[in-house]
């Protein structure tokens, strides 16, 4: 079976004052293609370091990783040809206009000038930006520079799409026009590889999900599994939420700390 | 090739749209044009003065502010703003030529330097200036400057990849202060005092100095031109391997 992302014994280590930090510890991945795979985990677990490494943006000091079939350290071109990105911070120049920029970006995927406007007009459209399209970026809000971010992780029709936290510091109605457009993405055959902190959004989107804690992976299954595992080794009366599997499975509880609920090691 | 002509239009693009950091690299460079004829114009009288070759110390001193207008490129600040804002990696996820992001930035700093120099020597003609080695002299001008804004852009440019700080590549373009003062940016080398001389001797931006003061002021020195082209070339090609290596080691 060939696997949208395959990642063995990955590893990332930062030079450190008093030696290295070990960032990544050893994950292994496979992501089929076609499915909305959900990346979680705590603050600082490793997740933007896994994506950034999958996506050819850091090195990898250890272990090996595929991409769409291609090896990520060997042929980090040949990946880039094939994956899409947006990550936590809104890939943007607010200065071009939103149609420029996705202009440019389909030039840089090979793309003539006149190929690039009409993939740019294209996509202003399935992002309902076609008004704000020529306009420039700086004046966008939150939820239309990230579904301008969207689209342009999309102008080339890439096979994997990875999303960092993409709905992080969006209101509601936003957060639900994102998750339709992931759906969107996903129902063409895209294989999205999504991290996020919000526990629902996994649980609405993805077909399976991982768990990272302390740079390694502590759970993998589909939500509906994990929760019924986590049910029945509890011998819990009622279904788990996923915020449930999430704090079992980093160690992590629940308490009322001065009236608030406050997350804590368990 | 493609890649880097289309990220050089969009910085060109850039540049336009942000007039507020274009104006200064021209309206500073003429402050001190003014300033330092004003304060030297009488001590060296042109009728009287040798190595002015008939000419008056504005045309001296065009060189210094020349030189002055290329080093402010704005290129490694914009550079800043992508890493900050997240775009740089979203080019680099893209699958360009690692050599394109780089030096798309510097062509895109040539282009602007010999817009700013044009206008600089336009307005110097009203100082009385004349460029005596005439048009070809004139491109000559054009050509040694938009190289040596190229270079200054791409040690700029190396700061931003590794600081990645807008406030330390800021700080790295107040290392041109000292290069221009230790010159002989107010007399020929040969009236510089001993110590002085040396330190000039040992600058490069002495040699491109005195390619361009040349080519203002008259009596063509080829030497000193093609010693000026050396020199600037030398360093282009040393910046852009710095440049390339720095981002093809970028994590």
């Amino acid at each position: 079976m060939t696997w949208a992302v395959e990642a063995t014994g990955l590893r990332k280590t930062y030079p450190a004052k008093d030696g290295e930090v070990e960032a990544v510890r050893g994950v292994d991945l496979h992501v089929r293609t076609g499915e909305v795979f959900g990346f979680l985990g705590p603050n600082g677990a490793g997740k933007s370091t896994t994506v950034r490494m999958l996506t050819t943006l850091l090195t990898i000091t250890g272990g090996t990783a595929s991409v769409a079939g291609v090896d990520v350290a060997k042929d980090p071109d040949g990946v880039r040809r094939k994956i899409g990105v947006a990550l936590q911070e809104a890939g943007l120049d607010p200065r071009q206009t939103g149609r420029e920029l996705l202009t440019l970006q389909a030039r840089l995927f090979g793309n003539s000038t006149a190929e690039a406007k009409d993939i740019a007009q294209v996509q202003l459209e399935l992002v309902d930006l076609v008004e704000a399209g020529d306009h420039r970026v700086k004046g966008y809000s939150g939820g239309m520079k990230r579904r301008l971010d969207l689209a342009s992780a999309l102008v080339h029709e890439p096979e994997v799409l990875f999303l960092d936290e993409p709905t992080t510091g969006l209101d509601p109605a936003s957060r639900l026009t994102i998750w339709d457009e992931v759906r969107r993405i996903n129902g063409h055959g895209t294989t999205v590889f999504l991290t996020t902190q919000y526990l629902e959004e996994a649980d609405q989107l993805c077909d399976r999900l991982a768990i990272i804690d302390g740079g390694r992976i502590v759970l993998e299954g589909t939500p509906a599994d994990l929760k019924a595992d986590l049910r029945r080794r509890k011998g819990l009366t009622a279904d788990p939420t996923l915020d449930d599997v999430f704090l079992d499975a980093t160690g992590r509880t629940r308490t009322k700390v001065a009236g608030e609920v406050a997350e804590v090691q368990a | 090739m493609k890649d880097t002509l289309v990220l050089t239009q969009r910085a060109l693009r850039e540049a336009l749209r942000t007039p507020e950091a274009v104006i200064p690299t021209l309206f500073i460079p003429l402050f001190f044009l003014v300033v330092n004829v004003g304060q030297a114009g009488k001590i060296f009288p042109g009728s009287s003065t040798a190595f002015l070759h008939g000419q008056g110390y504005a045309g001296f001193q065009l060189p210094s502010s020349l030189l002055l207008g290329a080093s402010f490129g704005s290129a490694a600040m914009f550079l800043v703003e992508d890493i900050e804002g997240g775009y740089f990696d979203r080019l680099r996820a893209a699958p360009i030529s690692r050599i394109a992001l780089v030096l798309s930035r510097l062509l895109a700093e040539s282009v602007k330097a010999l817009v700013l120099t044009s206008a600089m020597v336009a307005i110097s003609l009203l100082f009385g200036v004349r460029i005596a080695s005439g048009i070809g002299g004139f491109l000559l001008i054009l050509l040694l400057n938009g190289s040596w804004a190229v270079v200054y852009a791409g040690f700029m440019q190396l700061i931003a990849l590794r600081t990645r700080s807008g406030a330390a590549t800021q700080s790295g373009g107040l290392v041109f202060f000292p290069l221009l003062f230790l010159t002989p940016s107010f007399v020929p080398r040969d009236m510089l005092t001993r110590p002085m001389e040396i330190a000039a001797s040992c600058n490069p931006v002495t040699y491109i100095m005195e390619g361009l003061r040349t080519l203002v002021l008259g009596d063509v020195d080829w030497g000193s031109v093609g010693l000026a082209f050396a020199v600037v070339g030398g360093l282009g090609v040393v910046m852009l391997f710095l440049n390339v290596r720095m981002i093809r080691s970028y994590d």
